[in-house]
């Protein structure tokens, strides 16, 4: 038998916050440097010690519900979350079990070129853990980043592919950076995915068990751990037809293996931990006024899915060419940086999008740290447009100026004689006169009307010159050459 | 040495009567007489006072500003840290433990030039009612050393009623600092939640633990709140705003006043401890107070909701003794599990692993509406009722406990032992102000004491009643006999 399967999927989203400091202490929050430095009392969990919130990590979770459309609400509370672990100093974690800051909201994401909107169920301010290191016959913990302040971005079960999946990922991602909320640094962990994984037969109208696969902080980890989950689900349910769903697919915990490209079994529903949940007597409920909620809105900077609609209405570019744009912030700013030296944003659009990207992609850089200027991006395409050179020629100036950034084109141009047009009019005039000469019949026909038998011409005269000539003069002097030719 | 008044020891130092070195040379020779006997300090800081007394005589002599505690000597709870020596919580599983910071309520005494004599003995980790559960030392009631001191923090009260300091800090969760005044007679309060920083205490139950003063007098109580009652940026729970500001008994109650008693919840009182308390409602009435009969029955459920509430807490506060960081690694662990548990199993005694596992319980899953949460809604009733009864009075005057100090050994159930404690939960589960003074003595001569309570913030309030109290009354100047009876 051969079902059709619905897919359905939610997904967890741990962003460290870009804070100055830790949730609940003043030790900075920094990564990358020497194993517990950045601590004291209350983030070894010394007895004695008290959590003060940070206030800085509770704007950025206002910003982020209200970006999204949350409801920020106006009383949120802290709970303990008890579990034993070497890397979890006071062996339960404050976090917002009952009563989270941020209440419903969606995020809009292009899937295959249109607008889908995914349901947030709630957005948690909690503490990150410590860091576990295992060498050959010990373990140590490294405690700089417990106590880091994390939103838990928490979708309602809206998906339906690992595709969507990952745009869903992308557009939260894209407005975490656009409020400057987290770094969203995905090698450095400030970013990370839990994602929740169901299939059942289209038309069933319950829920089968779910597997929750843990930590993946890579989108092409979370594409491929859902889409491998999918292919499983879906092969155990159909090689066993007939017998109970719920035991086939029990439910539990999975942790991604990129190496081994597959999910590994961390713990089934019977050995769940009990987590024991319950208020964090140590701090008082947060209770936040209207009119904070209210400022923070509106310093809300233009939004991804706002910019991306106002490319393509202001500068034309595509749905699918303006999110390449808009998903990151500073790629955006940057295409409005050289649009304002440039009058020609589609063409702007294309350079930046394939020349450019392609062409940084080696260096694993993207157009806004390459060090190239807008302005200079701008000078490049205004120079193909007042046909000072040729379209190719550009593309080996662009070479140039991902191998020396911070060059001006027409410096480059200017120091390079290859990059000269064929400035020698005589001699071009001679071509002209060889290239009508060796073609009557096509002059016949473009005398007769058939304009498009020009390019034709033009393109015999480039060939000739190797592309060096500017083609404004090759119009003209093949316009008269032919016009004599009628005589 | 007689008394250690703090205001009067305070006074004769600022005066030049008496100079730091000898208000410690004298303390030392008292505390090295008695303290063998009694067991109040666990740790004596013999140079760090020395130090201290030279830096304070300097200072006086060529005029410095002293604090308002300068020359007064504290005993403090050795589960509040005092920078650079050990807080052992008077457990096994922390004797290593070096503090590296002043709790906030030791940082206030220095700043304000008080005298930090030592560490005193506690029930392990606060949980107890007569000290015996210190897994490191007994300490014994100055009145009769066959006598438990109470508890839980029973070394600073034995350490105040032995005059081996003029005031003793104190935390209560459930009744910790009242119980033992209460068997040691002193004076104590229990101040409103948040009154105090809890900043640098080792947490017990989180939204129930208040430090407080235990001392000879009220004026004494009154004079280390002034210095204690601050708001702390440390303790989110710290009430913010105004200090702690004194008030006249006169200017607040010279019209007269309104004595709360729920006589109800008292008809299980034995009949001498009544008779104590008759007499305590008597001075009350000629002191201007009509007394009013308030419905606090809910009261019998105070007990169930604390050791509900105050374990659930304590489980996940506890939970940080784990062996991996500092305190007891129990050599015999062999992996990570073995760590936790062999380290644990070795550090804490049988009443903290009883409320551990206790703790733990109410908060599971399947369990958690049954208990935790219940008595959560439980509490918000008490809360209520005790509002409701402040609308008919000033504050409410109830016994500290049903009996006296009481041999050790003699409460072997945890149950009765949980009992001590049926008066006194109440004012933690509200977070109320709780005023103890001594009220008078059995037959035998062991003190009892009577608890004022009062709605919150009013701290001020009721310690004016204990001033006024006091002076009226001589129940606070009888002091243990240390050449007959007591130390013999």
């Amino acid at each position: 038998m051969n079902h059709k399967w619905d897919v359905i999927i939610g997904l967890e989203i741990h962003a460290q916050l870009n804070t100055k400091s830790k949730l609940f202490s003043g030790d900075a929050n920094r990564f990358g440097d020497e194993p517990n430095v950045n601590i004291s009392a209350l983030t070894v969990g010394l007895p004695g010690s008290l959590p003060v919130l940070n206030k800085e990590a509770v704007r950025k979770a206002i910003r982020f519900g209200l970006a999204t459309q949350g409801q920020v609400q106006l009383w949120s509370r802290f709970d303990r979350k008890s579990y034993f672990y070497p890397d979890c100093p006071r062996n339960y974690q404050i976090t917002q079990y009952e009563f989270p800051i941020v209440r419903g909201g969606h995020v809009v994401a292009l899937v295959d070129g249109n607008e889908k909107a995914f349901s947030i169920h709630c957005v948690q301010l909690e503490d990150d853990a410590g860091m576990l290191k295992h060498f050959s016959s010990f373990a140590g913990v490294d405690f700089n980043r417990a106590g880091v302040p994390l939103i838990e971005i928490v979708s309602k079960p809206c998906m339906s592919s690992a595709k969507e999946a990952v745009a869903y990922a992308m557009a939260v991602r894209s407005i975490l950076e656009y409020l400057d909320v987290s770094d969203c640094n995905m090698e450095e962990g400030s970013l990370r995915f839990d994602v929740n994984v169901s299939v059942r037969p289209q038309g069933e109208t319950a829920f089968r068990n779910k597997i929750e696969i843990k930590n993946m902080n890579s989108f092409s980890n979370l594409e491929q751990a859902v889409a491998h989950e999918i292919e499983r689900q879906i092969a155990l349910y159909e090689q066993n037809p007939n017998e109970d769903p719920g035991q086939i697919v029990p439910q539990a915990t999975f942790r991604w293996d990129p190496q081994l490209g597959k999910t590994v079994l961390m713990r089934t529903k019977e050995n769940a931990e009990d987590y024991r949940y319950f208020p964090e007597p140590d701090l008082l409920p947060l209770v936040l006024q209207q009119e904070e909620i209210d400022a923070e809105q509106e310093r809300l900077p233009e939004l991804p899915l706002e910019k991306e609609r106002r490319f393509v209405r202001e500068f034309g570019l595509s749905a699918q060419q303006s999110c390449f744009f808009t998903m990151d912030r500073r790629t955006a700013d940057y295409f409005e940086q050289v649009v304002e030296h440039c009058s020609y944003p589609k063409l702007v659009a294309n350079w930046l999008a394939v020349e450019f990207t392609g062409r940084l992609k080696d260096q694993g850089k993207m157009i806004w740290n390459s060090g190239i200027l807008p302005v200079h991006i701008a000078e490049l395409i205004g120079m193909i447009q007042e046909k000072r050179i040729t379209g190719k020629m550009a593309k080996t100036i662009a070479d140039d100026m991902v191998a020396n950034p911070g060059l001006s084109p027409r410096k480059i141009v200017e120091q390079t004689a290859a990059y000269r047009p064929f400035q020698d009019l005589e001699q071009l005039q001679v071509i002209v006169q060889e290239v009508v000469r060796e073609h009557p019949e096509v002059v016949q026909e473009v005398l007769a009307g058939r304009d498009r038998k020009f390019a034709y011409l033009v393109g015999q005269v480039m060939k000739r010159t190797q592309g060096s000539a500017l083609p404004d003069d090759v119009n003209r002097l093949l316009r008269t050459a032919i016009e004599c030719a009628q005589y | 040495m007689e008394t250690l008044s703090a205001c009067t020891l305070h006074h004769r130092f600022v005066s030049g009567a008496i100079s730091a070195k000898e208000i410690v040379q004298n303390l030392l020779h008292h505390i090295k007489q008695y303290d063998s006997k009694i067991g109040a300090y666990l740790l004596v800081l013999e140079s760090d006072l020395y130090a201290q007394a030279d830096y304070l005589d300097e200072k006086r002599q060529r005029g410095g500003r002293l604090g308002i505690l300068a020359g007064v000597p504290f005993a403090i709870k050795d589960n509040m840290h005092v920078k650079g020596h050990i807080t052992t919580c008077g457990s096994k599983f922390l004797t290593n433990f070096v503090a590296p910071f002043d709790a906030t309520v030791v940082r206030r005494i220095k700043e304000e030039d008080g005298f930090v004599v030592g560490k005193t003995n506690l029930d392990e980790f606060a949980m107890g009612s007569s000290c015996e559960n210190s897994a490191l030392q007994v300490t014994r009631n100055p009145w009769n050393l066959d006598l438990v001191p109470g508890g839980s923090s029973g070394g600073s009260a034995a350490a105040v009623a032995a005059s081996m300091a003029s005031i003793g800090l104190g935390s209560d969760t459930g009744g910790s600092i009242r119980l033992p005044a209460a068997f040691c007679g002193i004076s104590a309060l229990k101040p409103t939640y948040g009154r105090i920083s809890r900043f640098g205490l080792v947490a017990f139950g989180s939204s129930l633990d208040q430090i407080g003063p235990m001392a000879y007098d009220c004026d004494d109580i009154e004079l280390a709140m002034q210095a204690l009652g601050v708001h702390c940026e440390r303790d989110s729970t710290s009430l913010p705003g105004e200090s702690f500001v004194p008030v006249s008994f006169e200017a607040k109650f010279g019209q007269g006043m309104r004595v709360g008693v729920p006589w109800q919840f008292l008809e299980a009182l034995p009949l001498e401890s009544r008779k104590v308390f008759d007499e305590t409602i008597a001075h009350l009435k000629e002191m201007g107070g009509h007394i009013v009969d308030v419905d606090l029955s809910i009261l019998k459920y105070a007990l169930a909701v604390y050791y509900i509430l105050g374990t659930a807490e304590l489980s996940t506060n506890l939970a940080r003794f784990d062996g991996i960081r500092y305190g007891l690694r129990s050599e015999r662990a062999g992996n990570l599990d073995e760590v936790y548990d062999f380290s644990r199993e070795e550090g804490f005694g049988d009443e903290v692993k009883r409320r551990i596992l206790l703790g733990t319980f109410v908060l599971s899953s399947g369990y958690q509406d049954a208990y935790y949460k219940q008595a959560q809604k439980v509490r918000r009733i008490i809360i209520d009722k005790f509002a409701e009864a402040f609308r008919a009075c000033d504050f409410v005057a109830m016994p500290v406990s049903t009996g006296a100090a009481f041999p050790f050994g003699a409460k072997k159930d945890p149950l009765s032992m949980y009992l001590e404690d049926i008066y006194t939960v109440g004012a933690n589960l509200a977070g109320l102000p709780a005023l103890t003074i001594p009220s008078g003595h059995l037959e035998d001569g062991r003190p009892l004491g009577v608890q004022l309570v009062a709605p919150q913030r009013h701290d001020a309030e009721i310690i004016s009643v204990g001033k006024q109290f006091q002076q009226r009354t001589n129940y606070h100047k009888r002091r243990p006999n240390f050449q007959r009876g007591g130390l013999s």
